[in-house]
């Protein structure tokens, strides 16, 4: 089982079972696709190297949405100008984030500084985002009904697996933000 | 803080400075299930700097009311905002202040 993070003097420290890291490895991935833009033969060089996208439109897949959200409410015009002017590089810097994390994994020791800590958080942060949307968690209740699944033997149909792994990310995560708080209440 | 990524300091007026037709933005984080209570108090103390006591009582806002405005100032600076916050997965929006949402 893995251990959970701790602050220490060089960092923060964890340590993840290879079937862990496996899995970590394969929903980083997951999401990387899902965010990776189709980049089209036409495109505009100067447009694409401030990170302009005029083809952006708002994503289909509820969960890519949740990565990508809408940055004004009830106003879709305005917010589809700022998808265009901004979509892109937070699909990179989501990208980088995730890419750092699964660097990361070619150990059981999983060893942080501070800012490394912010990029793993971020790629934690946004595979739960991911399963929660196919989990249909909407509110606390559908949260606490996922919470409920702690038993791996039970594991016996998607929903039942998909919700261990959630629980497991979100314990992990957990883990992760309470030693990055450690670390910031020090630097005080 | 090392690790605040907070835009350099630009020559719009503060809040409290702004003359009457000025309205200045604000910065909305709404609540969800899914994100965590001591990872959204990290972000809004490693992003804009915050007190843990003042992250915290904006994180228990957000928690109990559904949103609230954690930031407002020029609309540039909402903006550069909502993009961070949507980069650590928080959901976010700008707006026009004085709206009350």
């Amino acid at each position: 089982m893995a251990k959970a993070f701790i602050a220490g003097r060089r960092g923060i420290t964890g340590i993840l079972e290879g079937a862990e890291r496996d899995l970590l490895r394969k929903l980083f991935a997951d999401i990387i696709t899902m965010l990776e833009p189709e980049t089209p033969a036409h495109e505009d060089p100067l447009a694409a190297l401030i990170g302009l996208d005029m083809d952006a439109t708002v994503p289909t897949d509820p969960a890519l949405l949740r990565l990508l959200p809408d940055a004004v409410r009830n106003d879709a015009g305005a917010a589809l100008e700022f998808r265009q002017l901004t979509e892109r590089s937070l699909r990179e810097n989501k990208i980088g984030a995730l890419r750092a994390a699964s660097l990361d994994l070619d150990h059981d020791k999983v060893v942080l500084d501070a800012d490394r800590a912010r990029l793993w958080s971020m790629a934690l942060n946004d595979v739960r985002l991911v399963l929660a949307e196919r989990l249909e968690i909407r509110d606390e209740q559908d949260a606490d009904r996922v919470h409920l699944v702690q038993d791996w033997g039970e594991a016996d149909d998607v929903e039942s697996y998909l919700s261990l792994v959630y629980n497991f990310v979100s314990w992990l995560q957990e883990s992760l933000v309470q030693a990055m708080l450690v670390g910031l209440k020090s630097r005080k | 803080m090392s690790v605040s990524t907070a835009p350099e300091t630009d020559q719009a007026p503060s809040s409290h400075e702004l003359i009457s037709a000025d309205v200045p933005w604000e910065l909305i984080v709404w609540n969800d299930p899914v994100n965590l209570m001591s990872y959204v108090s990290y972000v809004f103390q490693s992003y804009f700097g915050y007190s843990e006591a003042k992250a915290s009582k904006l994180m228990m806002q957000v928690h109990q009311e559904g949103k609230s405005a954690v930031a407002s100032g020029a609309k540039e600076k909402m903006e550069a905002h909502v993009v961070a916050m949507h980069g650590f997965g928080l959901w976010a929006t700008v707006q026009k202040g004085g709206g009350r949402g």
